[in-house]
């Protein structure tokens, strides 16, 4: 349940360190983002040195989030934090190594690059 | 307090001394108070016990605290193998012979697709055997294209194969893209343009993955 105003983790080795929310693309006005939804983000924090820079206006895809996701089959998936992936325009991961698990529910969503890159998928 | 309790011991025991220890734990084998009034109680009523069930052929409370859990598992076990019979099982689970056969499977659709991307004159075509590493697929086809009309061509005939010959639909990028990806399930393709193939390494965090060699002439890229 991300909203305008959600601060994120970033989950990637792009060089943004936490992200703001500040629209959810997709309807016109959804409350909610889930496992899977862009966003468009600010970067509040980032690493010196990178491409990516503190206040500088990106795309992310959500990856992991505090609300529980469910699937058809029952399973119940609760991350312990909120955390997006930046990516591009086109839809390719900004950076190069995705950290942490990732949902396999990214590969139905056409983000198969991103599950290619997980360390984990649950 | 211990008077009544070893009373109502004695006419229980009394009631049911036909009844050996371990059906007495199917009478009430999580009951609490007469589990935890065995552990608090059962060294001083053991005594009592004892002394009244003398000649009797019935173990004392001490002992069948002991055996509690293990009788409770003799006694699932006794019913499974009276009653057993699985509720519920995974379908995703087969057979070896079957699983190597679908393997066998996808790698020939693979090495098909390969096969299409050297046609096109794709460089650097490698196939990953990524089964042990990863769960949700099989086989990874990495291959690097010069540009983006080439990346449509080895799209394109990559999908009308997979269409004709084997039936299957990829998912994945529609359009032309720095890395476009197809995902057939079992077997994913990844085309790199030059520069995207250095950047991500995709070999390199796959390094795990047996490589397979493939039958035909691969146009491998010197230096860069």
């Amino acid at each position: 349940m991300i909203q305008p105003q959600t601060h994120l983790n970033v989950a990637d080795n792009s060089g943004a360190r936490e992200l703001m929310c500040i629209r959810i693309i997709g309807a016109s006005n959804r409350r909610y983002a889930h496992i899977g939804d862009v966003i468009v983000a600010v970067i509040k924090d980032a690493v010196p040195n990178m491409p990516l820079e503190r206040s500088e206006v990106v795309r992310a895809v959500i990856v992991r989030t505090c609300k529980e996701h469910k699937r058809d089959n029952g399973m119940i998936i609760r991350y312990d934090d909120n955390a997006a992936v930046v990516i591009d325009q086109e839809g390719n991961p900004k950076g190069t190594r995705v950290f942490g698990a990732i949902a396999r529910e990214l590969r139905q969503f056409n983000f198969t690059k991103i599950v290619s890159l997980a360390p984990e998928v649950l | 307090m211990a008077t009544s309790l070893s009373a109502s011991f004695q006419i229980r025991f009394s009631a049911s001394s036909l009844i050996s220890p371990h059906d007495l734990c199917h009478l009430s084998p999580h009951a609490n108070g007469w589990k935890s009034s065995l552990m608090t109680e059962s060294y001083k009523l053991g005594r009592t016990i004892q002394r009244s069930l003398r000649g009797s052929s019935v173990v004392s409370p001490m002992a069948l605290a002991a055996n509690a859990s293990q009788d409770t598992d003799d006694m699932y076990d006794d019913l499974f193998k009276k009653y057993g019979k699985v509720v519920y099982k995974s379908s995703d689970q087969k057979s070896p012979t079957a699983e190597v056969d679908d393997d066998a499977e996808c790698l020939s659709f693979a090495v098909a697709l390969a096969k299409i991307a050297s046609d096109v004159k794709a460089a650097d075509i490698k196939l990953l055997f990524v089964k042990p590493l990863v769960y949700w697929t099989k086989f990874f086809l990495i291959t690097t294209a010069f540009s983006r009309p080439q990346i449509d061509a080895i799209r394109n005939r990559i999908n009308d194969l997979a269409e004709k010959q084997y039936g299957k639909f990829a998912t994945g990028d529609t359009k032309a893209n720095s890395w476009t990806l197809l995902d057939f399930g079992d077997v994913v393709v990844h085309i790199f343009l030059p520069e995207q193939r250095e950047i991500y390494n995709l070999e390199e965090f796959y390094a795990n993955a047996t490589p397979i060699e493939l039958p035909f002439e691969n146009e491998q890229r010197f230096g860069r």
